[in-house]
């Protein structure tokens, strides 16, 4: 059964189909969100609205639409209300230098090479929008046509956004790398 | 090569999605310009960072969390449902009910306004007739418009106070007796109101034109007015009423007492 097929379903008072969304898709909401914020627990919690609103605004949802596109769509409006409603952009009070804390659990931690925590570093000094793309590029492996489907823009336009970002990237991980 | 292009070469170089030509192009510059093998060598190593990244599990209250909020919902939609959709045959029957009551209240609200436009209407006219009846009363030159004035108000089905109170002064003050006894003749279909009464009996010393007062006694005979009766001996009494009245009168005296 596709995603489509399944939210349908789901649109039609089954909502019992839900958890088959569910077990498709929570751990890439989850990874989608823990990158976006870089505090898991928060990513949870974020995860969990995020189902909250499709089963509560499975109305919305536009038959014959990519169900993937839709669900990231709102992920990204969960993650954007958190923010505004905390009147706080993510640069303006996560500790970057804490990340490592809030990202990896205790035994991951330890695993956790130097090169990955500068990498994540790296990663919460670049811009909301170049670190989503990065995000869903690189560590979520979507496709440039899927990510300007999310995102409601050109396939160029996200191409050569990506491409910046990689190199602002390679900027600051080497800059880091340096100290 | 320009260092934008390059960059954005090489990225795709590592992605592996050039042609053949673009690829061949890229090794010949890293073969040559140490610059462009470093700057690839490091994005490499970033972007090979992140393909490799770790996915990270998210915890077992996740699922927990998201099968209490499922339960949750799938009660209070049911409780829903239960109490107001569903079964089929509530909704038809939830339908009619709105449709009769909306067809009721629409005829009610149709029928008031159908009330209100009537009486509108009669209101109206009942003022214009009254105009058109003080208007043609107040005609000084002409005997028969005022009887014809005085004729509009038999249409009339009550009379208020100013209708009464110009039939009477027509009735007591006309010059014309054709006038006074059509006037009296249109008070006499408003005799169970007390006014157009105790105008009427208030009438009898007034009157001198024997035709109105003959009329007037056969008027308060038929209504059994015995308040009168004193007057009508006055009249019996008095040497300049006509015998005609004086009978009419001994008789009124001789039925009402």
């Amino acid at each position: 059964m596709t995603d489509e097929t399944i939210m349908e379903a789901v649109k039609r008072g089954e909502l019992q189909q839900a958890t088959l969304l569910f077990e498709r898709y929570n751990k890439r909401i989850f990874n989608f969100l823990a990158r976006m914020t870089m505090d898991r627990e928060l990513a949870e919690d974020l995860t969990q609205n995020v189902f909250l609103r499709i089963i509560k605004y499975r109305n919305s949802y536009r038959e014959g639409n990519k169900f993937q596109s839709w669900i990231y769509q709102v992920a990204r409006n969960v993650f954007s209300d958190h923010y505004q409603a905390h009147k706080n952009k993510f640069s303006n009070f996560v500790d970057v230098e804490k990340i490592s804390d809030h990202m990896a659990d205790r035994a991951e931690y330890e695993e956790q090479d130097e090169k990955e925590k500068i990498l994540q570093r790296s990663l919460a000094r670049l811009s909301e929008e170049q670190r989503e793309l990065l995000v869903l590029t690189r560590f979520q492996q979507m496709k440039y046509e899927e990510v300007a489907q999310i995102m409601d823009t050109t396939v160029a336009n996200i191409k050569v956004k990506v491409h910046r970002a990689i190199i602002k990237l390679r900027e600051l991980y080497f800059e880091m790398e340096k100290i | 090569m320009e260092k934008e292009k390059l960059e954005g070469m090489l990225i795709d170089y590592i992605d592996n999605r050039l042609n053949s030509v673009d690829r061949h192009q890229v090794e010949q510059e890293l073969v040559r310009n140490p610059e462009a093998y470093k700057l690839y060598e490091e994005l490499k190593e970033v972007m090979h960072l992140m393909d490799r990244s770790a996915r990270l599990e998210p915890s077992i209250k996740l699922k927990n969390n998201f099968e209490a909020l499922l339960a949750e919902e799938l009660k209070s939609e049911k409780k829903t449902k239960t109490v107001f959709f569903q079964p089929t045959l509530f909704k038809v029957a939830a339908a009619v009910a709105l449709l009769v009551i909306c067809g009721s209240i629409g005829l009610y609200i149709k029928q008031q306004h159908q009330l209100i436009a009537d009486r509108d209407r009669e209101l109206k006219e009942l003022q214009l007739q009254t105009q058109k009846m003080f208007a043609m009363m107040g005609n000084d030159q002409s005997a028969s418009q005022r009887i014809q004035g005085v004729n509009v108000s038999l249409s009339f089905a009550k009379a208020d106070d100013a209708i009464v109170d110009a039939l009477v002064k027509t009735m007591n003050e006309d010059p014309n007796s054709n006038v006074r006894m059509a006037a009296l003749e249109a008070l006499s279909r408003f005799i169970n109101e007390k006014k157009v009464r105790d105008e009427i009996v208030n009438s009898l010393p007034k009157q001198k034109d024997p035709i109105v007062q003959i009329q007037l006694i056969q008027l308060l005979v038929k209504i059994k007015e015995k308040g009168v009766v004193d007057e009508l001996q006055k009249i019996v009494d008095d040497d300049e009423t006509m015998h005609a009245v004086k009978d009419e009168a001994y008789s009124a005296i001789m039925k009402l007492s």
